[in-house]
């Protein structure tokens, strides 16, 4: 059915591999599929033209289209965004492939976007086979353990995954009751700030640990930041859940107070995109590096789980849950556009962040990485301000000798850039992706949600950057 | 006309062609919801819809859509709360969900919604 509207998509990556001769000075420097970032690009031997501020048009314009467009010109967006996305994306690799003949970049971008969108899509395909029903009355009580479940499953399952598997039954339960204030904390604690523990959690951290970061740092470094965000949120969602009396008819609902599960198979499928993200070369040296192409044996296992998740899915339960690949698509195609797009972005920031490397406190990396992260992707944003820290203190983010050697030397740099990396992300819907993905399924069930600035000016604004503050101010100022 | 009742009872498909939805009975719309559209406005000047009840079915025109099967999976619905026509429409016992599959051939299969599609109304 998609078939037509994949070939622009299709056309760009392919526009990517096409550049051969940039495939062996990416084997040169590529130990792994993951990204080096502009700042090392300028340190190695690979060293590359900055591009101009211009360039960052591109960018801005997406980003203001993604957030205009279903405000101000929603059918003509809704039809035309793979277009947008596609033609965007392609004017910053033309520029690079032609001026800057840096094509390296680009395929450190595509081999990101690979590994992010096979992760999500592998964890979108397999949760969508799950189906979980809680028979309980939605009370604010019950309400802020299943949120704080949420928050904790998603260190597990990831961001996605919880948020996937969590959305529906949490609607369900709150259907006489719903109002967008529930989707929203959703979004902050399960999808974005209770991810913030693990690797697995949220996608910058798992970079950190490719990187060289024990897996346990995070959670040894971050929990007494995490917890009581995450207890303010609890208590706040609490309060305004207390004022909700949902409507009469809820009242002469009998419930059973049952938990079902169905899908069990597919929770095989999660274990094995769980235990995939840590087959790489980078963690495990036994595991081969497909270098020079862009994605490695995680890719291909976390590919062929999409497929054998959703042919093997019971139809049933893909049916009540109303399966779709639509939401997933939306975030494929924005976030290709937005993966080529902000590389200019990024080396300039990088760049900026290296020539004032001596100016940056931690409060500075914890702002910076924070406010880009509330639109960028949160992984690239997160690996360039981690070299511009490691940069300052001597340390250069592609040695894992010298990664350990930073983390025990300079933690309040790196829990800085972790916490902001991963809390920033509930900023608006762009923030991560399953934000958006939350989004739509909460439209197709009828519930009205906020648009693109009345996310950010009703909600994330007003509750969230009050509590970035004094995060910031107890432990980063 | 038939009534929804009957059309659930006896199991009576709709039509779909291109953007237009043909149902089997007449009735009271509230809200309907395709893809992420969701639509409460069915007055003459709505963009987003536009219903004309005949003798014997009803047209239903997505206006947004040029076709309902390039946006619609097999295993999503269009979704809609409808009134059947005669019964008091502020009754909310008489809200009926309806969950509308495109299928092959123009087939549209309408069901009551079940208990595990999420649709919040």
């Amino acid at each position: 059915m998609y078939g037509k509207q994949f070939i622009p998509m299709l056309m760009v990556i392919i526009f990517f591999l096409i550049s051969v001769d940039s495939l062996t000075a990416y084997e040169n420097v590529s130990d792994s599929t993951n990204v080096t970032t502009a700042v090392t690009i300028e340190r190695g031997e690979n060293e590359h033209t900055l591009p101009p501020v211009y360039m960052v048009i591109p960018f801005v314009l997406l980003l203001s289209m993604i957030a205009t467009g279903p405000l101000f010109y929603r059918h003509f967006w809704e039809r035309n965004y793979p277009k947008v996305a596609i033609a965007l994306g392609t004017i910053t690799v033309i520029y690079y492939l032609a001026v800057l003949n840096d094509s390296h970049s680009l395929l450190h971008s595509l081999a990101e976007y690979l590994s992010f969108i096979a992760l999500l899509g592998s964890l979108f395909v397999a949760s969508g086979g799950i189906l979980l029903r809680v028979n309980r009355k939605a009370t604010p009580f019950v309400n802020m353990l299943f949120l704080l479940f949420g928050s904790v499953i998603a260190n597990v399952i990831g961001t996605t995954g919880a948020s996937m598997l969590l959305i529906r039954p949490y609607i369900k339960m709150n259907q006489n009751r719903m109002k967008p204030y529930h989707i929203i904390f959703f979004i902050f604690m399960v999808s974005n700030i209770g991810g913030a523990l693990t690797p697995i959690g949220d996608p910058p951290l798992f970079l950190g640990f490719l990187r060289g970061i024990p897996f346990f740092w995070v959670i040894a470094n971050v929990w007494y930041i995490w917890l009581p965000t995450l207890i303010v949120l609890l208590i706040m969602f609490y309060v305004f859940d207390s004022f909700n009396k949902g409507n009469n008819n809820s009242d002469t609902e009998e419930y059973s107070g049952k938990i079902e599960f169905k899908g069990a198979k597919n929770l095989i499928f999660l274990a094995i995109i769980i235990l995939s993200v840590f087959i790489d070369p980078a963690v495990l040296e036994w595991v081969p590096s497909l270098a020079p192409l862009p994605f490695g044996i995680r890719e291909i296992i976390m590919l062929a789980v999409i497929y054998f998740s959703f042919k093997m899915a019971d139809q049933e339960i893909l049916k009540a849950n109303e399966f779709d690949f639509e939401p997933i698509k939306e975030v494929a195609y924005l976030f290709v556009g937005i993966f080529i797009t902000m590389i200019p972005a990024l080396q300039l920031i990088a760049h900026e962040a290296n020539i004032h490397s001596d100016k940056l406190t931690a409060g500075v990396f914890y702002w910076a990485t924070g406010g880009l992260s509330g639109f960028l992707d949160n992984a690239p944003t997160y690996l360039n301000f981690l070299s511009a820290a490691m940069g300052k203190a001597g340390y250069d983010v592609n040695v894992k000798t010298d990664v350990i050697l930073f983390v025990n030397k300079d933690v309040i740099y790196l829990q800085a850039i972790s916490v902001a990396a991963v809390f920033f992300g509930a900023m608006t819907y762009i923030g991560n992706g399953p934000n958006f993905m939350v989004k739509s399924i909460c439209e197709r069930a009828g519930i009205k949600m906020p648009s693109f600035f009345t996310y950010m000016i009703k909600y994330s604004i007003p509750i969230l950057i009050p509590i970035f503050v004094v995060v910031w101010a107890i432990f980063f100022r | 006309m038939r009534t929804i009742q009957e059309t659930l009872k006896n199991d009576i498909g709709g039509l779909c062609y291109h953007n237009r939805i043909i149902l089997p009975f007449g009735a009271h719309f509230l809200k309907v919801i395709v893809d992420t559209d969701i639509i409460t406005d069915f007055s003459l000047n709505s963009k987003g819809v536009f219903i004309r009840e005949v003798e014997d079915f009803t047209d239903v025109y997505f206006l947004d859509y040029k076709d309902l099967n390039n946006s619609i999976s097999k295993y999503e619905a269009i979704k809609m709360v409808v009134v059947e026509k005669g019964k008091d429409i502020f009754d909310f016992n008489n809200h009926l969900k309806l969950s509308l599959y495109l299928e092959e051939k123009h087939k549209v299969k309408i069901e009551e919604c079940d208990h595990d599609i999420l649709f919040l109304e």
